[in-house]
Order: structure tokens, then C-alpha cells, then sequence
């Protein structure tokens, strides 16, 4: 009997797990180290900050157990920078697994994380942080201080989330990180697919390559949908500049490009995260491990 | 051969079988969860008022359905209804028992999709699948059904419920306040009045209806009582107190009272101790919206009063819980006429229900609103609609903009008849306080 030698999937949809220490930073003459865990449903982010100031992070796929993978995403982020867990002053967990980060001395809401996260990231003048997560979306008001004013999130499904951009990144064949750019190389902008629902969507982008479109007008029609939909949950929340987005999807050129022109308004830059910038997707762990430093601070005063 | 009249107009014929299968398992689900709603209960109070273990006795339903099943026996008829404005002294004053019949059972509601499309409410659907199965005692029990047409849903809830049970419709004018309006609505008054009367074979006259308004007055006062120890720092839990609330449309409702003013004495009390059941700086939730229905719809309040950070709920304005009976009919003559004017205004007039509008719209529950927020210091509003709530996820709109106005944080919860969104829910929830929280802090 003869086998036919199975071919290595592409996984198309895997985006780059990565960490990052500013080495120049020292970490052994600081008082109060900190650290943020965000546990999402796709992605588990973890940041360490000095004095409040950021020093390291790590981000990697969240696995099927949260602890787990709360677990990893510190050790990441701490890798190579000769810090132990019992350096840390105090750690918040965050994101859908919160109260499942078992290292954590208190959890606290990623809403409330990446408004102040996206304070620390862009400064004080950001009212409205748009968070794009693996499952779900959510737009975000917030004071000068980050502090959150008022908040909106979209039901319960994946429709127009990350995840939803990973399900097209696989059926179309396209790596995760360029899906953004392909799916601005239209020359005009397609109508939008007419359901964003992951499941839905995806019998309609089969049938619209049956009937020849490309797969860049194909991924233009749903990357279109989505930022409709994003846009539109901004919109009840009212949009107040400056407007900034969090979460993997602000990597998205596509869905940005297509939020401003819906909404008529420009982000704030992103920071150059492949250089020396932060990331956008590390917003959540920034704003918790900043709550770490606060509640350490209180905690030491009483 | 089943005649035309006997053919069921929306009702599947199920095996006896199937029905049997379905009640066990959605029955032993409900135990389980009233078991552990209670349990939550208790722990989330270490120092638990003991007035309160009558009405965790009397929240599983097996209680309540032995008494009525007796009284039924010795020949009282039962008269169930769906909506507030059922006038529940006219059925006291016939020696009939009252009794509220909305389900708040989730895994019904999925047998109520085969008769109804998945976007009708939630309540609704789960009310016309307990019938399926005979699953409410309470509306097994009920020789006959007010069905008020309030929303759509219920007006045909109630075109559904009578392939089982006699069914009267009473017809309420969406304008409240227009001499017509009260015209129609005393009229509906005076044949459901008629109605009653036929079906138990009992008149009644003065003497028995100032009687019956008189206990319903009493449990008022005590409702009333309850929910003024409410506006101070917290003396009670709020899943307590809607609980209290709660069974009062299955409980006997002259026991009720005195349990309820038991209550109030043991909390006035721990007023005076100063012995609260959570920090004073917790901050102060009111509910609005669709009602909540014991036992399975209770997702809500635990996850308010279970979140990290905590909040309390001090209040709500839902017709499940403190829109039940906080207005008393208020007469001035004991004639029988007056009497049923009175009763008239009474299940009219005081209503917020929004499926009410006038010349500035629904604006009695907006003041209302405004009012309860003001004196029982509240700091943020949740406004829970359930998918298919139609009226309430239409008037959140002004809601919000007044309490915009007004500087209180709202929070738009949406949900359906399930547990599977109680994770997302709290992240919502658990944000809402944090934003609360921070705002108090200042």
C-alpha cells in the first residue's frame, strides 16, 4: 500500500506571535514593576511596565485553555529580561479570560483597559477608541484621563471582528497580515457582501468567486461590510475626536481606510509597532498593567 | 371525530409522551437553577434578613400549587392574566384567586419557536411553550386568562393560550389621558367585571369589592414600605427585595403582606444598627425595561449584584417587580360605582407601560423614571431589552437622551431567553460599574 504523502497546510490565517524588550530600559532600579494580562478569545497580550513606563510585551494565540495561556503570554513577555513573576508588584487580568489569569491580583474589564491604554499609546486628546477584537467590537468613550465615559459593544457574534478577517484570510489564500492592502487593490470599491455573519458571509464570497470576481473585489465587498458595521456602532456612540483603533484589527489597512472614509475623519497615526512604536493589539495590557500600578499605589497608602 | 370548534388554532397536537419528556427536563433544569439562584442569594448576604426564608419557601412554585389546587377543590376558580392592568381586586372580590402566568423559563422559549418565528419576544414565546408542555403550574391552574392587549405580543399570546383556556381580552387605549380612552377602558372594567362574575357564580357587590381593594391598599403600603428602606444606604440586596416583589403574583396575597411588613420590621432594625449589606459607596443601579420573570430569568440582577466591582440594585422599574404595586386605588366614595372608576384609573392612569403615548409621548414613565432616580440616588440605569421587545427597545432612544440631560450614565443591555451570553453580558456589566465606580470616586 502506497500513501499519498499529505501536503503541509498554509495556514494563512496564523498571524506573527512576537515579543518585544527595550533593552536599554533597566528593570532592576525601579520600584514598581508591573504587569497587564489580557486573555482574548484570539489573541493573549501581556505588558510589563516600569514606574508606569512600558518595557516589555509579548503577544501569541490564545489556546484552548486560558490560564494556560495567561501564563505563557507573561513568560513571553518577560523572556530574556531575567525578571521572575515575583518581580511583579501586581498584575491585572484582562480581556474575556480575566478572571481566569490565575497570577493576577485583580481583573478589571479590557473596555476599561484600552481606553487607558490608548491614552498611554496616542496621549490624552483620544475621546473615542474603537476596539476590535478576535469575537467581538467595541466602541469606547473616554476622558482625558482614559477614563471611560460611555461604551457600546456588538452582540454576541464574530461578525465583523478578527476572527471573521482569519475565516477569509483561509478561504481566500491570502497570509493574515496582507489581507488589509489586497483588499485595497480594487479599482472601484465593490458593494458590500450583504451579511457580515462569518458563516453567512462565507457562502456568499464562494459564490461571488464562482461568478468570477476576483478575490481582492471579493475581500474589498466583505472588508467593506465590516467597516459599515464598525462604523455604525461608532456612530451610536457618537464619534468625538481624536478617534484611534485598538485591538489586531488596527493592523487592518483595509477596514481603516474604510472606517475613515465612512466616518469622514481621520486616526491618530499608528505607531510604527515594527520599529520602536507599541502596538495597538497590546492597548488592553498597557491600560492593565497602568491599573496595576494605581492599585499597588493605593494599596501601599492604606 | 374532533369538531371545527375543538380544532386547536395554533397549537401542535404532541404525544403525551414527547410532552411528558419535554417537562421533565426543562422542570429539573428550572429546580436546579431555582436552587441555585437562591443559593447565590443567600451567600451574597452572610448576615441574611430570616423574614426572607418564607419567600425563598414560596419562590418554588410546588408550594403555591398545592394551596391553589386545595382551594380549587372546594370550588375557587382561578383567574390567570399577563399584563398589570388585569384589575386583580375585581377577582378577589369573586373569591377567585389571582395569578400572573408569564414564563420566565429559557429553554421554553425554544419550544415556543414552533409555533411563533424566533423575533417574537422571548416571554412570549416561552409563555406559549410552558403551555405546550403544561409546565407553569399557574397557568395549568387558571380556569380562565385576562389577556390586557398591550403590546402585539401579547395580543396574540392570548389568541394562542385559547386553544387551551378560556381567554377575555381587554382592549387598553394606547392614549391614556382622553375622555374616550377612560370611557373604553371603564367599560372593559364593567364586562370583565361581568365575566368574572359568571364564571365563579358570585356577584360582586360593594361590600365584597371595598374588601379586596382594602387588602390589595394593605399589600401596597408594604410594598411601599419595602421600597422606601430601599432609597437609604443599602439594607437589602436587590435580587431580594425583586424576589420579594416577584412572588407576589403567585403568593396569597394576605400572607404575603403580613410577610412582607415582617420583612421591613427586621430591615428598619438593621437601619438603626447602621448594618448595611454592602459598602455605602457601592454604587446605585436602577433596571427598566422588559420585565424579568422568576426563576430562570434572573441573569441580570445576579450579575449586577455579583460583579467585580459589585453594584447594588436599589431599584427598578420593571412591571415584573416594583411597577407590580406601588399605586394603590385610590377611592372616595365606597359606592360600587366609584369603586370601579377607581379601580379603572387605577390600572390606566398609573400605568408606564410603553406601550403607551399621548400628546408627549409615553412621558409619564419619563418623570417617573427621573423621579425614582432622584429619590432613590441613583447612579447609573441599565435598560435591559430582551430580542423582540419591541416597545421598550424603541422608547430607549428618548430614555436615553433625557437621562443624557439629567448627567446619569444608561447602559442599553440586550439579550435573549438563554445563558449562553452570560459572559459577554458581564464583561458589558462589569464595564458599566467600573465606569460607576470611577465616576464616584472623583
Amino acid at each position: 500500500m502506497s500513501e499519498i504523502p499529505k501536503k503541509e497546510d498554509v495556514e494563512y490565517w496564523r498571524w506573527q506571535e512576537y515579543h518585544r524588550v527595550f533593552s536599554e530600559k533597566q528593570w532592576k532600579n525601579k520600584d514598581i514593576i508591573t504587569a497587564g494580562v489580557d486573555v482574548g478569545s484570539v489573541g493573549s497580550k501581556a505588558a510589563i511596565m516600569l514606574d508606569g513606563e512600558i518595557y516589555s510585551w509579548g503577544v501569541m494565540r490564545t489556546g484552548s485553555n486560558s490560564p494556560d495561556s495567561a501564563k505563557k503570554a507573561l513568560s513571553w513577555a518577560m523572556e530574556g529580561t531575567g525578571l521572575r513573576v515575583d518581580d511583579l508588584k501586581y498584575i491585572v487580568g484582562t480581556g474575556y479570560g480575566r478572571v481566569n489569569v490565575p497570577m493576577a491580583n485583580k481583573a478589571i474589564t479590557e473596555i476599561a483597559c484600552h481606553a487607558k491604554g490608548a491614552n498611554y499609546i496616542w496621549g490624552p486628546s483620544v475621546r473615542t477608541v474603537l476596539d476590535v477584537g478576535g469575537q467581538d467590537i467595541k466602541a469606547i468613550h473616554c476622558d482625558e484621563t482614559g477614563r471611560v465615559t460611555s461604551f457600546l459593544m456588538n452582540d454576541k457574534c464574530a461578525a465583523g471582528t478578527g476572527r471573521g478577517m482569519e475565516v477569509f484570510a483561509d478561504l481566500l489564500k491570502i497570509p493574515i497580515e496582507q489581507i488589509g492592502e489586497f483588499s485595497l487593490k480594487v479599482e472601484e470599491e465593490p458593494p458590500p457582501v450583504s451579511c457580515t455573519c462569518v458563516a453567512f458571509a462565507k457562502t456568499e464570497a464562494m459564490g461571488l468567486l464562482r461568478k468570477g470576481w476576483s478575490k481582492e473585489k471579493v475581500l474589498a465587498a466583505y472588508t467593506h461590510a465590516m467597516a459599515i458595521r464598525m462604523g455604525n456602532l461608532i456612530k451610536r456612540v457618537g464619534l468625538e475626536k481624536e478617534f484611534v483603533i485598538t485591538g489586531g484589527q488596527s493592523k487592518n489597512v483595509g477596514i481603516v481606510s474604510r472606517i475613515e472614509k465612512q466616518l469622514d475623519v481621520k486616526c491618530l497615526p499608528m505607531p510604527d509597532w515594527r520599529e520602536n512604536g507599541l502596538d495597538p493589539m497590546i492597548a488592553g495590557a498597557i491600560g492593565a498593567a497602568l491599573f496595576a500600578k494605581a492599585l499597588y499605589e493605593k494599596e501601599q497608602k492604606s | 371525530m374532533k369538531s371545527q370548534s375543538e380544532e386547536k388554532k395554533y397549537m401542535p397536537e404532541l404525544s403525551e409522551k414527547e410532552v411528558e419528556e419535554l417537562r421533565k427536563a426543562i422542570t429539573d433544569t428550572s429546580q436546579r437553577v431555582v436552587a441555585e439562584n437562591i443559593e447565590k442569594m443567600k451567600k451574597a448576604d452572610q448576615n441574611r434578613p430570616e423574614a426572607m426564608n418564607y419567600f425563598d419557601e414560596i419562590a418554588d412554585f410546588a408550594q403555591r400549587e398545592k394551596e391553589i389546587r386545595a382551594a380549587k377543590k372546594e370550588g375557587k376558580k382561578v383567574i390567570g392574566y399577563m399584563c398589570l392592568h388585569a384589575p386583580t381586586e375585581l377577582i378577589l372580590a369573586a373569591d377567585a384567586i389571582p395569578v400572573r402566568v408569564n414564563s420566565g423559563w429559557y429553554d421554553a422559549s425554544k419550544l415556543g419557536d414552533r409555533i411563533v418565528p424566533v423575533e417574537v419576544c422571548p416571554m412570549v414565546r416561552s409563555t406559549i411553550g410552558a403551555k405546550m408542555i403544561a409546565l407553569s403550574p399557574y397557568l395549568e391552574l387558571s380556569d380562565a386568562l385576562i389577556s390586557v392587549l398591550t403590546c402585539d405580543a401579547m395580543t396574540k399570546l392570548g389568541e394562542i393560550l385559547s386553544d387551551y383556556t378560556p381567554v377575555w381580552a381587554m382592549t387598553v387605549p394606547r392614549v391614556k389621558d382622553s375622555a374616550q380612552s377612560i370611557r373604553l377602558w371603564n367599560e372593559e372594567i364593567k364586562a370583565i367585571k361581568a365575566q368574572i362574575e359568571a364564571l365563579t357564580g358570585n356577584t360582586i357587590k360593594g361590600k365584597q369589592l371595598k374588601s379586596a381593594i382594602e387588602r390589595t391598599q394593605k399589600a401596597t403600603k408594604a410594598f411601599r414600605r419595602l421600597q422606601d428602606l430601599r432609597k437609604g444606604p443599602p439594607v437589602i440586596m436587590g435580587r431580594d427585595a425583586m424576589l420579594v416583589n416577584q412572588t407576589y403574583m403567585w403568593d396569597d396575597i394576605d400572607r404575603w403582606t403580613e410577610k412582607t411588613e415582617a420583612l421591613c420590621d427586621e430591615l428598619e432594625k438593621r437601619v438603626s444598627q447602621k448594618n448595611w449589606v454592602c459598602p455605602t459607596d457601592t454604587p446605585r443601579v436602577m433596571i427598566t425595561g422588559t420585565p424579568m420573570i422568576w426563576p430562570d430569568n434572573w441573569k441580570v440582577p445576579t450579575l449586577v449584584e455579583e460583579a467585580n466591582p459589585q453594584g447594588i440594585l436599589v431599584a427598578d422599574e420593571l412591571c415584573s417587580s416594583e411597577r407590580l404595586l406601588y399605586d394603590p386605588v385610590g377611592v372616595d366614595e365606597w359606592s360600587i360605582s366609584d369603586m370601579l372608576n377607581a379601580i379603572g384609573e387605577r390600572y390606566l392612569m398609573a400605568s408606564t407601560c410603553p406601550c403607551f403615548t399621548s400628546e408627549d409621548g409615553n412621558e409619564d414613565r419619563i418623570n417617573w423614571l427621573l423621579t425614582k432616580i432622584k429619590d432613590w440616588n441613583i447612579q447609573g440605569v441599565i435598560y435591559y431589552v430582551v430580542r423582540g421587545c419591541m416597545l421598550y427597545a424603541m422608547e430607549y432612544t428618548r430614555v436615553k437622551k433625557v437621562l443624557d440631560r439629567n448627567n446619569i450614565p444608561v447602559y442599553y443591555l440586550d439579550t435573549e431567553y438563554t445563558r449562553e451570553d452570560v459572559g459577554q453580558m458581564k464583561t458589558r456589566v462589569e464595564a458599566f460599574l467600573e465606569m460607576l465606580s470611577a465616576r464616584i470616586d472623583i
